[in-house]
Formats: structure tokens, C-alpha cells, sequence
């Protein structure tokens, strides 16, 4: 019964219904537009919406969320930029439709798809998450350190150049994160005697600087890109065509939530996950993938949004961030003077329920602005963006001086978005600098609370791993990320591909 | 040419391949970032040394240890690779653009308390719209004054933020704006 009230929360509350609509209106202008991302959306919203309560606060981020994932394939379709990185793969076939005239039938189809895929991810979510989060109760302090490393490993490895670049990143957000006064012995770490950092390093500056700042400095590069116009007509698909691809969407909707619940990664590395799957299972596209077949929509789209569901299930269940956008929002609780973890959703599981259902409402919208506000969407691409990046900077500054009324933190947000930039050119991925920051904390608590309660004796602590299988098969996963991604592994899977082949070449 | 014709092509490639050449101020960039987490390693160090697995500068002394390692690696990768000679720094790397930007967004920040949000925010505005769509002064001058007062009324409004007022006396205006209704 309680459920069902706290599900009804944002449904009778006119007010956050009308945040999540706007929200969900927002979000997919954000993600339409190259240029800017829900991530730096979310990370200006958050000192934005600092006065606010709570609830009203993650409906207008859940909605940006929710419409910014779905918004990047419009320009993916009309234009080959992807407006998000979880429409890349979107652009490949999308584009070529667009190309045959069939722009409309993409975007009608791409609308569906998502639908459905946030749904399933929803579902996941409602379904898994309160079972994960008993379960959750049991982890060790050495658990929790396993999950953090695991997850900043994998979207280390899975986003960028290389593994090597992704752990950087991963330890520079770690050692960001550790800036100021430990907590538990009021030591100073990385103060270099500058009184400011005792405090710490506000993790919003940093969050709008990697974010907001570094993807406009980015963008200046192709200023003058001209956008296109394409007449688009015929947009609601057909049922047929929709049930034609259900099996293949159950499919890759199930990749994306499972992509999404692992921590650290979500709908970019779901979406390439799930097109590379659509290529190896579907045997006869009626038209090639890369010159628009509608699974090479289908698969990426459904999976993408499906990852949203899931990014929140390690995020609600272990505090532990499902994806980058989770991590914002976790900074975002810690503000409001939440705990996301396992506690947060024992003592107020109505928190929890209220975010199923604005997910809901959001998936809702999404479908509604999609399939009728087309037109609009074409326009806004349009937007000269000689003009809308300096507002962005403009509300980036805003945004970074804020949360503390400090024009130190503008300078942080302008120290990072410089270093954001160079690291972008140079290959490094950013994703696990975020993570590193918001895990940071939790690294270090679990860590000394694991190695105290072993008195100080790693081989003990190492001992209890091996003991444990839970904890034993988060240290395999770990030692597993590592090893994939070694030249070593690389060149014997690539003997081991090699030797098959010429076997099969064999009459 | 049909005029569905792509504007430019993107980076759509689904496994981004590393760059096959070294881009200029690459080997700069890694060798800095090299220097700076060995600097960290040194600092991390001084928090608690070798003291216990469970100090305070452990955790910071792993990280910095893993940073120093994975630069030190990724500078021997970028050492190994070739220099690729078609990309230029003033071009590729630092154009003119994003010099001015980074310093426009320096001097935001120091004009800010002095000046006050408003006149701060139309003066920044007014420049990159300039300098960057090079139209008219009159259009960039009624874009930046009419985004900064929907802004401000977006902010003072809906979100409550509260920004430096500067010269530009904001509560005298606003209580003259609702002593009019």
C-alpha cells in the first residue's frame, strides 16, 4: 500500500509533474544539441536547484536525464553528429536513412524503441533493486572498496584510448577527491598550506569544468558547422514494423540494463554493446547494417534507455554510481544530506518509489514530446551556436560560483575545463574522473574499515577476500578488467581468432 | 548533391581507433601530467609515510602511485608513436578561439564581484558573440542583453540564486518594479 501512495507522489503532485514534463522537454533539446550533454545539464542543475527540496529537485534531473539520453539520436539521424555519446551508434544507420528520405520513419521508429527500452530498464529497476539492496545489507567494507575499484576499471577500459589512460583518469578523480581534511583524523591531504583546500575541492566546479566548460572549449572547433534542413513527414511507425523488431528490442534492452547496472558504465558503452549484438544475430537486414537498417536503430536506441533504469539500480542499492550522470546525481543527494546506499533505501524507501515512478512519467513524456513536438526539435538544432556557447559558459560560471557564492570555485571550474580539454585532444577519458571523485570518499572509508578490522594485516584482509565468495568473485571480476585489457591478452586472443581461421580454411 | 547531403563527417566509427600519429603538445601534455603525479606522489607521502596500511596518506599514496605508473607508461606509448605532422598547435590544439575563451571566462571571473552579475554577464556576452559570429555590434549588443535578463529572471525567479550585485543596484529596481502593480 505504501508503495503505491509513494509511487503516486509525483502524479497527484501537480507541480513535480509538471517538472518532470518540462524536465523530460529540456532533456531532449540538451541531447539534440552537440554540444551539450545531460551530464553537464545535470551538474549545473544541481547548484541551481540547491534551495529547492529534494523531490522537486530529482524530478527536473530525472526528466533531463531520461529526454537527453533519447534526444541525441535526432541530430544522429539528420545530421551524422551524434548529440549524446550514447547516440553514436544510432548515427550509423541513422543517417543513412536520412540520406534515402526516410528521416521521418527513423525518428518515429528511434521514438518507439526508446520507449519500450526505458520501460524494460524501469521495470529492472522496480524488480531488482529492493531485493539487491537486502542483499546489500551483508556486504563487507571490502565489498564496497571491490565495487568502486570494479567500477571505475570498467568504464576506465571500456571509454577512451586505452585502459592505461582510463586508470589515470580513475586515480586522478580518486586523489581529487581526498583534497582537504580526512575526516576520520582531521589531517590535511593535498593542502599545499593554501587554507581554501582544507575544505575541499567543490566537486560541482569540477563536475562544470570536465563537463560544461572542457565540451564548449571543444566545440569552438567546429564552430561553423552548418546544420540541414530535411522535410520530415509520416513519423508514427506502424504496429507491424514495431512488433516485427520486439524480439531483437527485448534483446538489447536486457544488454542495456545490465550495461547500465554495472557500475560505472551506462548508455554509450550499452548502446555500441547492443549494435554489435543486432550485427551478429540478425542473419538476413533487409536492407545492410551501415546503410540504414532499422535494427542498427532498434538495438542502440532500446539499449540506451534501458541503461537509464539500470544506471539507478548499484546507485539506490550500494551508493555506487551506475554511470556518470547517477554519479552527478549522488553529489547531488550528498547536498541535500542524503546517503545513497543500502540504509537510504531501507529508511525511506518512499525516496526510491517516487524515482521508479517520475522515470515512468519521464518514459511517458519522452514518448509524447517525441512522436508530436517534431518540428519543434528540427528547429532548436538550428540554434546559431556562435551565440549559445558563450550562454553556456555563462551559466557554467553561474552555476560554479553558486553552490558557495565563491569566485574560487570559478576558478577551479576554468582550472578544470582547461585540463578537461587537453585530456579530451590526448585521448584520456573524463567519465572516471567523475566516478574517482564521488567514490573517492567511499574507496577510502571502506578501505581503512576493511584493513582495520584485520588489524592492520593485508594478508588477512586478502585471506577474507579468498574466503568469501561474494568478495572472491568481485576480486576475479577486477584481476578479469585488467587482464582484458593488456596487450598480452590482446595478442593471444588475436593468435587463438587466427588459428581457428585457418582451420576452417582447412577442407 | 542531393540537399540531405551530410554538412561534414562525424566521428561515428563505433571502436574509436587510438590516433595512429602524435598530436602536437602531446609529448608536452604527457610529460607534464608525468611530473605533476610524481609532485602528488611526493605530497602523498608526506601525509602519513610508510606509517600503517590504514593512515590517512595511504589511500592518496596508492592513487598517486597508480598516476605515476600509468604516466609514466602512457609517455612511453606517445614516445613510441609517430608525430603526425598535418596537425599544427595554432590549429588543432590551441586555436585563437579557444585562447581568447579560456581568458574572457578568467576575466568573468575576476569582473564578477566588482562589477556585478549583470553588467559582468552583457559585457561577456556581447564580446564572444562578437568576436565569435563576427555580426553586427546592434545584434550582438540585443542577444546579450536580452539573454542576461532571462537568465536573471529565470535565476531570481524559479531557482532563488542569488548572484553579486555589483554597480547595478537589482532590489532598488525590483521593489520599484513591484511598487508599479
Amino acid at each position: 500500500m505504501d508503495i503505491i501512495s509513494n509511487l503516486l507522489i509525483p502524479i497527484v503532485n501537480l507541480d513535480l509533474l509538471l517538472l518532470i514534463a518540462v524536465g523530460t522537454f529540456a532533456g531532449i533539446y540538451v541531447g539534440a544539441i552537440p554540444g551539450l550533454s545531460v551530464t553537464m545539464a545535470v551538474s549545473i542543475l544541481i547548484s541551481f536547484t540547491f534551495s529547492w527540496e529534494v523531490y522537486p529537485a530529482l524530478a527536473l534531473m530525472i526528466g533531463i536525464y531520461m529526454g537527453g539520453v533519447y534526444g541525441g539520436s535526432r541530430t544522429a539521424i539528420l545530421l551524422n553528429i551524434p548529440g549524446a555519446p550514447s547516440a553514436i551508434a544510432t548515427a550509423l544507420d541513422g543517417f543513412p536513412m536520412a540520406q534515402q528520405g526516410r528521416a521521418g520513419e527513423a525518428i518515429g521508429i528511434v521514438t518507439v524503441v526508446s520507449f519500450i527500452g526505458g520501460f524494460l530498464g524501469i521495470i529492472a529497476l522496480a524488480l531488482f533493486a529492493p531485493f539487491l539492496s537486502d542483499f546489500a545489507i551483508g556486504f563487507q567494507p571490502r565489498d564496497f572498496m571491490l565495487l568502486a575499484i570494479m567500477g571505475i576499471l570498467l568504464v576506465g577500459s571500456l571509454s577512451g584510448d586505452s585502459l592505461v589512460k582510463g586508470v589515470f583518469a580513475g586515480a586522478l578523480g580518486i586523489g581529487i577527491g581526498a583534497v582537504g581534511m580526512d575526516p576520520l583524523t582531521v589531517q590535511d591531504r593535498f593542502v599545499f598550506g593554501i587554507p581554501d583546500l582544507r575544505g575541499g575541492i567543490s566537486f560541482v566546479a569540477v563536475m562544470i569544468g570536465l563537463f560544461g566548460v572542457s565540451e564548449t572549449l571543444a566545440q569552438l572547433h567546429s564552430i561553423h558547422t552548418p546544420a540541414v534542413r530535411q522535410k520530415i513527414t509520416n513519423i508514427v511507425p506502424s504496429w507491424a514494423k514495431v512488433r516485427k523488431h520486439l524480439p531483437l528490442g527485448l534483446q538489447t534492452s536486457t544488454i542495456g540494463t545490465v550495461v547500465g547496472a554495472l557500475p560505472g558504465t551506462g548508455g554509450d558503452i550499452a548502446a555500441l554493446m547492443a549494435y554489435d549484438h543486432a550485427q551478429r544475430v540478425t542473419r538476413n537486414p533487409e536492407v545492410p547494417f551501415g546503410k540504414g537498417a532499422i535494427e542498427g536503430l532498434v538495438a542502440p536506441e532500446t539499449a540506451n534507455n534501458a541503461a537509464v533504469g539500470g544506471a539507478f539500480i548499484p546507485m539506490m542499492t550500494l551508493g555506487i554510481p551506475g554511470d556518470a550522470v547517477t554519479a552527478i546525481m549522488i553529489g547531488a543527494l550528498f547536498i541535500h544530506g542524503l546517503n545513497p546506499g543500502p540504509m537510504l533505501m531501507i529508511e525511506q524507501p518512499d525516496m526510491f518509489w517516487f524515482i521508479v515512478s517520475s522515470l515512468t512519467l519521464a518514459n511517458i513524456f519522452m514518448l509524447i514530446f517525441g512522436l508530436t513536438g517534431i518540428r519543434l526539435f528540427v528547429r532548436i538544432v538550428e540554434l546559431p551556436r556562435t551565440v549559445l556557447l558563450p550562454v553556456i559558459m555563462v551559466l557554467s560560471i553561474v552555476g560554479a560560483y553558486a553552490i558557495n557564492n565563491s569566485v574560487t570555485d570559478v576558478y577551479w571550474m576554468l582550472g578544470f575545463g582547461v585540463l578537461g580539454y587537453f585530456m579530451r585532444l590526448y585521448g584520456y577519458p573524463l567519465a572516471p574522473i567523475i566516478l574517482g571523485v564521488i567514490l573517492s570518499r567511499l574507496l577510502d572509508d571502506n578501505w581503512r574499515r576493511a584493513i582495520i578490522s584485520e588489524r592492520d594485516d593485508f594478508g588477512a584482509m586478502m585471506m577474507g577476500i579468498f574466503t568469501s565468495p561474494l568478495s572472491l568473485s568481485l576480486f576475479l571480476a577486477v584481476v578479469l578488467i585488467v587482464a582484458t585489457s593488456t596487450p598480452w591478452w590482446k595478442r593471444w586472443r588475436a593468435r587463438k581468432a587466427g588459428v581457428v581461421a585457418s582451420q576452417g580454411q582447412k577442407p | 548533391m542531393t540537399p540531405t547531403q551530410p554538412p561534414a563527417p562525424a566521428a561515428v566509427d563505433p571502436i574509436p581507433e587510438p590516433a595512429p600519429g602524435r598530436r602536437p603538445g602531446e609529448l608536452v601534455f604527457n610529460i607534464a601530467i608525468l611530473l605533476a603525479s610524481l609532485f602528488l606522489l611526493y605530497s602523498a607521502y608526506g601525509i602519513s609515510g610508510f606509517e600503517a596500511l590504514s593512515a590517512p596518506g595511504a589511500v592518496p599514496m596508492a592513487t598517486t602511485a597508480i598516476m605515476s605508473v600509468c604516466a609514466i607508461i602512457i609517455l612511453r606509448d606517445s614516445l613510441r608513436k609517430r608525430s603526425d605532422t598535418a596537425q599544427t598547435v595554432g590549429r588543432d590544439i590551441l586555436p585563437l578561439s579557444v585562447i581568447v575563451t579560456i581568458a574572457m571566462i578568467a576575466g568573468y571571473a575576476l569582473a564578477l564581484r566588482p562589477l556585478g552579475f549583470l553588467p559582468t554577464s552583457v559585457l561577456f556576452l556581447l564580446i564572444m558573440a562578437r568576436f565569435l559570429s563576427k555580426r553586427s555590434w546592434g545584434f550582438c549588443l540585443a542577444v546579450s542583453v536580452g539573454t542576461v535578463l532571462v537568465i536573471w529572471i529565470i535565476f531570481r525567479l524559479i531557482f532563488s540564486v542569488l548572484m553579486p550585485q555589483g554597480i547595478v543596484p537589482e532590489g532598488r529596481i525590483i521593489s520599484a518594479i513591484s511598487s508599479l502593480f
